[in-house]
């Protein structure tokens, strides 16, 4: 069964089908041929409970929060302030590229509009300075993912939600393996522009009044971000609630530099019922799926299949590594873990890792995949940001200057697998 | 009535659809951080609240999901298909919204079920607000319903500009929107909105 099921999945999206309908059209497979008694039935029922759900609509709140502060020019202010604090390191501007991409993409959760809003305004400075295009786009790309980890991540609801653990400590394990991302983000550009000072641009200082006045900038976001993370973990508020608080935090904000116009709100709700449709139509998919495999027996055939492979548990462990960082040069991120979640999470599961644990590594993976050529979200938006702002050369400048970045993160990757209270320390106190 | 017009009042159709769910969840958004202001405060607890977004959530999954797909949202692979002559495209494409109305037929049927089930047996929600579960399966219902309209009217529309050779007509109503495309949108409309 699961050969077979790897087979369909994969020949169907190739032949583009949406991914939702993929995931659906698996679901009637496995009842059609895997089953003894008409699993259909259930579709309902499952369907309905799947959506009638107070934790999935932290969703659309967290994207319609991005929405907010993107539209609202936000990130150029906040462009502004890092820069006016980072410069000073060996990298100079590349440090602000990922301290912003990484600020934003963490409290909007949407890593596309993310990418685009810090190219758009880094890559002018970035060309007029004099910067190594290569590495002052990679940056952006890499920064850009790191939103999927830091919470509050949309991803991390969406893997909590199938494999049913919990979103607090799924957000409590996210925190340090993120902000070490970026640590090690900035450490190896600083190594690179140190070895190749020819990279970086004019190492500029910022007096202290720019950065006193940069705080202006920094200070409401980092509210937003302390506001929402510190109540889910203080317990005083569910991830939904946080997400509302956030919304009006947000709110607050646009509405303080000017942004929140009518138009700007009206575009900003389309925009996430958008994409809220589009993702919730997957997880249904997957949450039917995950109903039909379970109800099939996929848990004793994959028991099966690892008494016959007789691999060991670390062994195991890199196998799946391998598999999605394969699977990640070709798929997009939300497809990859939402499609692979009800195959995977159960194995890793019966060999004994933590669920918790795990969500981090396949997140660490995922963001991997946003970056990896060919087919990598984050090269296609930061490229097509640049070619706006006219700078020159293709998209295989942007490709070579993620490559260090994608490389960090195989570090972390093992770094998490060697010491794996790295995400499981935090939660152990939540 | 013409191809253009059906997709024009489609398209209208869709908007108000998209501009309801954006609204309800706005409002459910209020709701929750009047319940948290009320917690503080301690006015009391007027509850329920968790219950409310769930059928909040559920309405707006189904009709979001047919707003997404008149948006050409839906999330496809097209290493395929972006390689494919224009007559292999517009097949992926009809091939993917048939198989769209087919899971629709399913959700309406197993849905209906869901339904149908809850009137005859008078079902109420296991909470202090004892709702009565048809309500908001009714609105799911419908969202699903919609769903299966954008779905149907797509797969029709697009057959019939492929029956004319029409590629493109169909293609902008069909083909995934490719990731070029829907980032050069994202930044003309950051470029729009930016406050001066």
């Amino acid at each position: 069964m699961i050969t077979r099921l790897a087979i369909a999945l994969l020949a169907l999206l190739v032949v583009s089908a949406p991914v939702g309908l993929t995931l659906f059209l698996l679901a009637f497979g496995v009842d059609w041929f895997f089953s003894a008694f008409p699993l259909s039935r259930g579709m309902g029922q499952v369907i309905w409970s799947s959506s009638n759900s107070a934790l999935l609509i932290a969703i659309p709140f967290f994207i319609f929060l991005g929405e907010l502060l993107v539209r609202s020019g936000v990130a150029a202010r906040t462009y502004k302030a890092l820069d006016a604090w980072l410069s000073w390191l060996p990298g100079g501007l590349i440090h602000a590229n990922i301290a912003t991409a990484t600020a934003f993409s963490a409290t909007s959760g949407s890593s596309v509009a993310t990418a685009a809003t810090v190219a758009t305004v880094a890559t002018p400075q970035g060309t007029k300075l004099g910067y190594d295009p290569r590495l002052f786009a990679g940056a952006i790309a890499a920064g850009g993912t790191l939103g999927i980890m830091i919470p509050p991540s949309i991803n991390l609801i969406v893997y909590g939600f199938l494999t049913q653990t919990s979103i607090p400590q799924l957000f409590l394990a996210g925190l340090i393996p993120g902000v070490l991302l970026a640590l090690m983000f900035m450490a190896i550009t600083a190594l690179i522009c140190w070895l190749k000072p020819s990279y970086g641009g004019p190492g500029t200082k910022a007096d202290w009044g720019a950065r006193i006045r940069g705080l202006r900038d920094l200070v409401p976001v980092l509210i937003l971000f302390a506001a929402i993370v510190g109540s889910i973990y203080a317990g005083w508020a569910t991830p939904t609630e946080a997400a509302a608080v956030g919304v009006a935090i947000a709110a607050c904000i646009a509405a303080a530099v000017g942004g929140l116009t009518l138009s700007a709100v009206h575009a900003a709700l389309l925009g996430t019922v958008k994409v809220t449709g589009m993702i919730i139509f997957i997880i249904l998919a997957a949450s039917f799926l995950n109903y039909t495999l379970g109800a099939a027996g996929l848990g004793r055939e994959l028991q099966e299949l690892l008494d016959s492979l007789n691999l060991g548990k670390l062994e195991t462990m890199l196998a799946i590594i391998v598999l999605y960082i394969i699977l990640g040069f070709f798929i997009e991120t939300l497809s990859l873990m939402v499609a692979t979640i009800p195959i995977v999470a159960p194995i890793v599961i019966a060999i004994g890792y933590d669920p918790v644990w795990f969500g981090i590594m396949l997140i660490l993976l995922i963001e991997m995949a946003l970056i990896t050529p060919p087919v990598g979200l984050n090269l296609f938006v930061v490229q097509a940001a640049r070619r706006a702002a006219g700078a020159e050369g293709g998209l295989g400048v942007v490709m070579q200057g993620a490559a260090p970045y994608a490389v960090t993160m195989l570090i972390m990757a093992f770094m998490l697998l060697a010491v794996p209270g790295l995400a499981l320390w935090l939660p152990s106190f939540g | 009535m013409t191809a253009e017009r059906t997709l024009a009042a489609l398209r209208r159709a869709n908007a108000g659809v998209g501009l309801a769910c954006g609204l309800v969840l706005l409002t459910a958004c209020l709701f929750i951080l009047v319940e948290i202001v009320m917690r503080r405060v301690a006015f009391g607890i007027f509850g329920g609240t968790d219950e409310i977004s769930g059928y909040v959530m559920a309405g707006v999954a189904s009709f979001a999901a047919g707003y997404a797909l008149v948006e050409r949202a839906h999330i496809r692979i097209d290493i395929l298909h972006r390689r494919l002559p224009a007559l292999g495209r517009t097949m992926l494409d009809i091939l993917s919204l048939g198989g769209l109305v087919a899971v629709a037929i399913a959700l309406l049927y197993h849905g209906g079920g869901v339904l149908s089930k809850s009137l005859s047996a008078g079902s109420t929600a296991n909470t202090p607000l004892e709702t009565p579960l048809w309500i908001p399966q009714l609105v799911w219902l419908l969202g699903w319903v919609w769903f299966a309209i954008a779905a149907l009217v797509l797969l029709v529309l697009t057959i019939r500009f492929a029956m004319k050779a029409d590629w493109s007509s169909a293609a902008a109503i069909a083909a995934p929107e490719t990731d070029e495309s829907a980032i050069e949108a994202e930044l003309a409309e950051q470029e729009r909105e930016a406050p001066k």
